[in-house]
């Protein structure tokens, strides 16, 4: 650690308390310079009150859509006018010449066209990254060293070799560094744009409390802006770290390919683990569409923040797990690219933190579009995420897992995605969740059953070691019997509709399940009762799914 | 009878010179044939046209007079392959990859690739490095990763610029050796590019000195001594000595004659 470091924590700390004295000593006027301790407290403010979550959201809604309109092309036809001179004579000149417009100075013209809506604001950050991208994309493509093409060529490297081998591959630094860049022009210019035509977004927020002149407001949003690009940057820095692997000097590759890193990634955060947040996150929207719409575009991305969730919490076990040793090559379960050495133990912890960043970006949009409670939801999911395992009192060791898995895969995450397309929390979905949370809780506890002896010999508590294997399988069979218990009591309360009850077709293997459990004698046979568990889960709540939507077609029908 | 492996006819090769320079001819005019199975060396002074030759015999560069072509006997295998001076290794792809790169323009299967690559790492003694970037290498590492990249494709024609230049005197000794059991397992045809005489000596059945920019073949000296070779052994055969001594009478006038130009262009 360099020796210097506590420096740069020491000098902005300094300036604030400078800042805060001065202040409170009279010798700034608190009205045009509001201290630090109010910026603090007026940004709690703007944090509870939900508003400044909507305002970030919507800005980076902006910036995303303005990338994916002008930053995709850019980037495609950057590498085009690199390789083919042609094209390169065709398009240079005018990127060139449009490059160094101020691109704020087009918005006017482009509000003309478009209007003062969404879409002039989109296209103005679109235009303005696309030429600075297609530039310096195009700028990298022409750096690559000639040697490296003829090396290629003199190994009878077609054109579309030297595409996919050397122009693409060598050209990537300089494809992840327009990007870094363009990304810090759009926070620029999105605030700019907000100042202008528009009544949301942080550029809003920030003039709109200059024209109230609440100072603290303004530099409250200022700091949030600073938050969010540094936010950025550092999501930008990993992406870069995973694409560009042979820019770092000393570490090993985690793998071959790009496409086998992908995989390594891929196979890290155990997709097949998902159907436990899925599957709730569908229910939510079902139970929404039954009791009145659906915005599907809502629903998808609801998903995606949770899978996003779920693949944080995955790598930061995995992570605080081998960390505490409790992993072993032995033991079942375990992170595989870690153990191979596929991947280091910190890039699992970085890429756990990068995926709690997206689900946290997406979480911040729902929350704009749905309200604070999203909020409070997604904090209390991922803290609980968090110390699942990491944590001086991590949950999972404590005996707590199950309740926790119960809680939050179950009706948290049922009522989180009713309440992102109802904004309501009505008791009846807590309840007609319920036989999911049974269920994922079954999983989990199936797994520690398994593991039993391992967990007992490196000291970890769960429900199975406290209650041993006797009354550990009475636990497993409540879970199943309180799965299907839960389903015929919501059912008879006329809480879920008549439909659901499609899913007890899945009793005959949940059946077998418990014979197999009150038969088995040893870990090895219970190694099938954890994945068919987990299937069961999946079969139930698909069957629970369609009959919820079944019954709401039908309302809609009638 | 076949046509030579390797025909060069007066092949002249001229650099344009960009903006106000002089234009460079390299090569004034250079004819040699090399037949099949033979390991022919270029040994000449720096900035010559060695490289220039290769080069146009990889394809890399036109030929501005003359000729110069190689006879395809198999098209299941890739005609040439070559190793660049300074090894040309891409730094975006791991060691492994590296090697397979010839393989996997074949359209060889990715298991068959690894199996290949693991091979010839192992050749070089890079195993611990199969997983690595270049970038984690040291020059000499990269050499020869270069020179495993040409050799896992298996060309019927190896264009070696240089490849134990930049080697420590042990490594390239193995590295020779590995070379000369490859070469007479399968009887390539090999160009090999040297600056050192007794690299030349050991491993050519003939060497060819190059004269001073612009590069004409000077002299051809066949090396008289049978195969299999043992590189140490060698060094104390009274005809190595009596012939390092010609060569380097023949070339030193060379030598001095290209320092001269170099220090007048300046
Ligand atoms: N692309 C080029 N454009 C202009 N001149 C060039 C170019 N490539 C090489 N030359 C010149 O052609 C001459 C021959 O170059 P070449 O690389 O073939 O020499 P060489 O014999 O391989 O030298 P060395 O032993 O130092 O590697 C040199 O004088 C060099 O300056
Ligand atoms: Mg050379």
């Amino acid at each position: 650690m360099p020796k210097n470091r506590w420096l740069s924590f020491v000098s902005p700390l300094l300036l604030l308390a400078l800042w805060e004295l001065a202040v409170q000593a009279g010798w700034l006027n608190r009205v045009f310079y509001p201290p630090p301790s109010t910026v603090f407290v007026t940004m709690g403010e703007l944090l509870a009150t939900g508003q400044l979550a909507q305002e970030v959201g919507v800005s980076l809604m902006r910036i995303g859509l303005g990338f994916l309109l002008g930053g995709v092309p850019a980037i495609v036809v950057g590498l085009l006018m690199g390789i083919s001179p042609p094209f390169r004579a065709l398009f240079q000149p005018i990127a060139a010449a449009i490059y160094p417009v101020p691109k704020i100075a087009l918005l006017p013209l482009i509000i003309v066209v478009l209007g003062l809506g969404e879409s002039s604001k989109i296209v103005t950050i679109a235009i303005s990254i696309f030429f600075l991208i297609v530039l310096n994309v195009a700028a990298s493509v022409l750096q690559v060293e000639a040697r490296h093409f003829e090396v290629a060529r003199s190994f009878g490297a077609k054109p579309w070799d030297l595409f996919w081998t050397v122009a693409l591959p060598a050209s990537l630094p300089g494809i992840m560094n327009s990007i870094k860049l363009g990304m810090g022009f759009a926070l620029t210019l999105i605030v700019g744009v907000e100042f202008v035509g528009a009544d949301s977004g942080i550029g809003w927020l920030i003039w709109r409390s200059y024209e109230l002149y609440a100072i603290d407001r303004m530099i409250a949003g200022l700091v949030a802006v600073a938050l969010v690009g540094w936010l950025i940057s550092v999501l930008l820095d990993e992406l870069e770290r995973l694409l560009v692997p042979w820019q770092r000097p000393g570490a090993r590759p985690p793998g071959r390919s790009i496409r086998r890193r992908l995989l390594l990634w891929w196979r890290a955060v155990r997709p097949w683990s998902y159907t436990a947040a899925v599957i709730p996150v569908v229910l939510g929207g079902s139970i929404a569409a039954y009791d009145s719409n659906l915005n599907l575009g809502l629903l998808a991305l609801t998903l995606l923040g949770a899978s996003a969730i779920q693949a944080g919490t995955n790598l930061v076990n995995d992570y605080y797990d081998y960390r505490r040793g409790a992993d072993r090559p032995d033991a079942p379960g375990t992170n595989a690219a870690l153990l191979r050495g596929e991947l280091t133990p910190r890039q699992i912890l970085r890429g756990g933190l990068v995926a709690f960043g997206l689900g946290a970006a997406i979480g911040l949009y729902l929350v704009s579009v749905a309200g604070m409670f999203i909020l409070w939801l997604g904090l209390l999911g991922m803290l609980v995420g968090f110390f699942y395992t990491a944590g001086p009192f991590a949950l999972a060791y404590n005996a707590l897992g199950e309740l926790a898995v119960f809680i939050f895969m179950g009706p948290v995450i049922v009522i989180g995605s009713y309440y992102v397309q109802a904004q309501a929390v009505p008791l009846a979905v807590v309840l007609a969740a319920l036989p999911v949370g049974c269920l994922v809780a079954a999983i989990l506890h199936a797994n520690n059953l398994r593991d039993l002896e391992h967990d007992r010999q490196v000291g970890k508590y769960t429900l199975a070691t406290l209650l041993g294997r006797g009354r550990g399988n009475i636990e497993y069979y409540l879970l199943i019997g309180g799965t299907y218990l839960s389903l015929i009591v919501t059912v008879l309360l006329g809480i879920a509709p008549w439909l659901t009850l499609i899913s007890i077709a899945t009793l005959p293997p949940a059946l077998r399940l418990v014979r197999i459990v009150a038969a088995a004698r040893e870990p090895g046979a219970l190694q099938p009762v954890l994945r068919q568990t987990a299937q069961l889960h999946l079969q139930f709540g698909l069957l629970l799914i369609v009959g919820w939507v079944g019954a709401a077609l039908v309302a809609g029908m009638v | 009878m076949k046509p030579p492996k390797i025909s060069i006819d007066n092949l002249y090769v001229t650099y344009p010179g960009r903006k106000r320079a002089e234009p460079v001819e390299a090569l004034g005019g250079v004819t040699l044939t090399v037949t099949r199975g033979e390991l022919v060396c270029i040994v000449g002074p720096s900035g010559c046209g060695k490289t220039t030759l290769l080069r146009v015999l990889a394809g890399l560069e036109q030929a501005t007079g003359g000729s110069a072509h190689i006879q395809h006997d198999n098209s299941a295998r890739p005609v040439k392959a070559m190793v660049f001076q300074g090894s040309g290794v891409f730094p975006w792809m791991t060691v492994a990859e590296n090697v397979a790169y010839g393989l996997r323009l074949q359209g060889v299967s990715r298991q068959e690739r690894a199996e290949m690559a693991r091979h010839w790492i192992a050749e070089i003694g890079l195993e611990r490095f199969a997983q690595s970037y270049p970038a984690q290498l040291s020059g000499g590492m990269q050499q020869r990763v270069g020179l495993a990249r040409a050799f896992a494709c298996d060309p019927e024609v190896l264009l070696m610029d240089e490849p134990f230049g930049a080697l420590d005197a042990q490594t390239r000794l193995i590295l020779q050796q590995v070379l000369l059991r490859q070469w007479e397992r399968d009887a390539k045809t090999v160009v090999f590019v040297t600056h050192s005489i007794e690299e030349a000596l050991t491993l050519g059945d003939r060497i060819y000195l190059m004269s001073a920019r612009p590069g004409r073949l000077l002299h051809e000296v066949a090396v008289p001594f049978a195969r299999p070779r043992d590189a140490i052994a060698l060094r104390s055969d009274p005809r190595f000595s009596q012939l390092f001594a010609e060569i380097w009478e023949l070339l030193r006038d060379e030598v001095e004659r290209a320092r001269l130009a170099e220090e007048l262009t300046e």
